[in-house]
């Protein structure tokens, strides 16, 4: 479990994170969504004691970061995944990162081979792509068999099958109780596989909650395709549900199919065919942080 | 009717795939216990870059080629017209030795900054003066092997150019001194690298200030203050002359041994300010 308590940071007169608070639980992936400038990764840097914050704390079971004995057995963390010596070989900027956490050295080809870079690992990083860094960088963070993983931005430079094979990762990772925060732009990607969502724009928290909870947030459009349009309308806006009519076609906003097909059954009315469209969690998200994007597109 | 009560443990550690139980909170014992660690990191870290054994090399390259130079091209000394002999010239090199020892000191730091790895370690060690104690001692363990191999170089150097051996009753005394001198170089230069952070602006400013800005003070200040020079208290440790010293040089000229707790100050000072610095600044 990671609590954090108005963490608020300013740069000079503009404040980057706004006494943000939420809560990121164990065993479930939580997706860390916003616009560009709302905060996420200056967030996440102060979630690993990299930046200092103004204000607020980041606990984890009530522990500050910089206060664990041994953090990367605790907390395992991706926050740029060009960060590493090109001269370096993937096993020594391993083996540098695990002598300097206390974890053993033969943890080293374990999770080389976890993030199949095995066949790598001799190689040095600089001729790396950025596939094959985010891999000796999620590598890195899983040293110290931590509960707890923060990406930002993890599937960057990954091909399809490699956010296919960290998508699979992450979910196994949390099923056995891990906590995973991600933050992520790919938001239709992330909504395959989180489990919940904190939402941040300009600084400041949006919404922590269910994905559910999100997409209840974007109104259902129902389709009925009947030649009695005209009379299904009528009887639509008597249940006090907003319907409006094109040729042989009733369209209805915020109901469920249920609800309009027992209208349409109750009084006989003949439908041909009844479909549900709902808003995507992109389109939600971008709605909820459209007003404080920084930089928006025209 | 049967009541079963099950024993949840809440502890933080309780989901840890180890069962391993840690203190809560992080302590100075914790803290000490984890030097060698850190020092080991740093071991990794700088026997795994290629560089580094280009530039020990290097130390022994030109430990060679500057006694050859000197046996075959210079062969007398300016000021007292004698010929140098191996117990001088051995120690000539290590001047320059210093001055990479300082550079690699430097980029020690600077090039995790650069990197970007600085935030590996810094996440990894939350106690960041474990990390500026076991970078220290990696840096002054490696200025201390370029000392050595720069006096071999210089030593094989004068010795195969043909030169006599001259007094040696003083050369374990010099060779010591010029250790000393190499190795706290590589300090004084992680100090300025943890200060500056640039990789190109740490180094610059080390060798303007060595080579440049060093000669105008000693120039035009009172030998009472270019005394206290960082520079000058390392060339009088290695016996080295600058043309810019007079007679007055000479009489107000400090102690060796205070040239050199003089010069291990610098190196220490450095390395708070840049250990504070750590502290106070966020890590990119």
């Amino acid at each position: 479990m990671i609590t954090v308590s108005g963490l608020t940071k300013q740069y000079g007169k503009r404040t980057a994170v706004d006494d943000m608070t939420f809560e990121v639980a164990a065993g479930r992936v939580t997706g860390f969504v916003g616009p560009n400038g709302a905060g996420k990764s200056t967030t996440m840097r102060m979630m690993v004691g990299l930046t200092r914050p103004d204000r607020g704390s980041v606990r984890y079971h009530g522990v500050e970061y910089t206060d664990l004995p041994r953090p990367a057995r605790i907390v395992g963390s991706v926050l740029d995944a060009r960060c590493m010596h090109p001269g370096r070989t993937a096993r020594n900027h391993l083996r540098a990162i695990a002598a300097l956490s206390g974890v053993p050295g033969r943890r080293v080809d374990d999770v080389l081979d976890e993030v199949g870079l095995d066949s790598a690992a001799d190689q040095r990083a600089g001729g790396f792509s950025l596939g094959m860094r985010q891999r000796l960088a999620l590598a890195g963070a899983l040293l110290g068999e931590p509960e707890v993983l923060l990406l930002d931005e993890p599937s960057n430079g990954l091909d399809p099958d490699g956010i296919r094979w960290l998508r699979v990762w992450l979910t196994d990772f949390a099923a056995h109780g891990g906590t995973v925060f991600v933050s992520s732009h790919l938001i239709g990607e992330l909504a395959m596989f989180a489990d919940d969502l904190v939402v941040v724009g300009g600084g400041k928290l949006l919404a922590s909650e269910p994905v559910t909870a999100t997409l209840a947030r974007g109104d259902s459009t129902v389709v009925v395709h009947t030649p009695h349009a005209a009379e299904l309308a009528r009887l639509l806006d008597l249940s006090e549900l907003s319907a409006d009519v094109a040729g042989d076609r009733v369209s209805v906003q915020g109901a469920t199919t249920a609800a309009v097909s027992q209208i349409a059954f109750d009084h006989r009315i003949h439908v041909v065919e009844i479909t549900e469209t709902s808003r995507s969690l992109e389109d939600i998200l971008l709605d909820m942080t459209g007003a404080s994007a920084e930089f928006a597109s025209a | 009717m049967t009541i079963t009560t099950t024993l949840i443990d809440e502890s933080p550690w309780a989901v840890r795939p180890q069962g391993v139980q840690h203190p809560l909170t992080r302590t100075r014992h914790d803290d000490i216990v984890s030097l060698p660690r850190a020092v080991r990191s740093e071991w990794i870290k700088m026997t795994s870059i290629r560089s580094n054994p280009t530039i020990l090399a290097s130390s022994v390259v030109i430990g060679l080629l500057l006694s050859w130079i000197i046996a075959t091209f210079v062969r007398t000394d300016p000021d007292t017209h004698e010929v140098f002999t191996v117990a001088q010239t051995f120690i000539f090199s290590t001047w320059l030795s210093t001055v990479l020892a300082a550079i690699t000191g430097t980029l020690m730091f600077t090039s995790e900054v650069q990197h970007g790895t600085l935030s590996a370690v810094v996440t990894a060690q939350p106690a960041r003066w474990v990390t500026v104690v076991a970078k220290a001692a990696i840096a002054a363990g490696f200025g201390l092997a370029m000392g050595v191999l720069a006096m071999i170089g210089g030593f094989s150097g004068a010795t195969l150019s043909g030169l006599d051996m001259g007094d040696t009753s003083g050369m374990a005394a010099t060779a010591l001194r010029g250790l000393m001198v190499a190795s706290v170089a590589a300090v004084l230069g992680l100090g300025v690298g943890m200060i500056i952070r640039h990789s190109s602006a740490a180094v610059s400013t080390l060798l303007v200030w060595a080579l440049v800005l060093e000669n105008i003070v000693r120039t035009v200040a009172p030998p009472t203050t270019s005394r206290f020079l960082p520079f000058s208290a390392a060339d009088h440790l290695l016996g080295i002359k600058s043309a810019s010293d007079t007679a007055a040089t000479a009489v107000v000229a400090l102690s060796r041994v205070q040239d050199a707790f003089l010069y291990i100050g610098y190196a220490a000072a450095a390395l708070v300010i840049g250990t504070v610095l750590l502290y106070r600044r966020d890590t990119n």
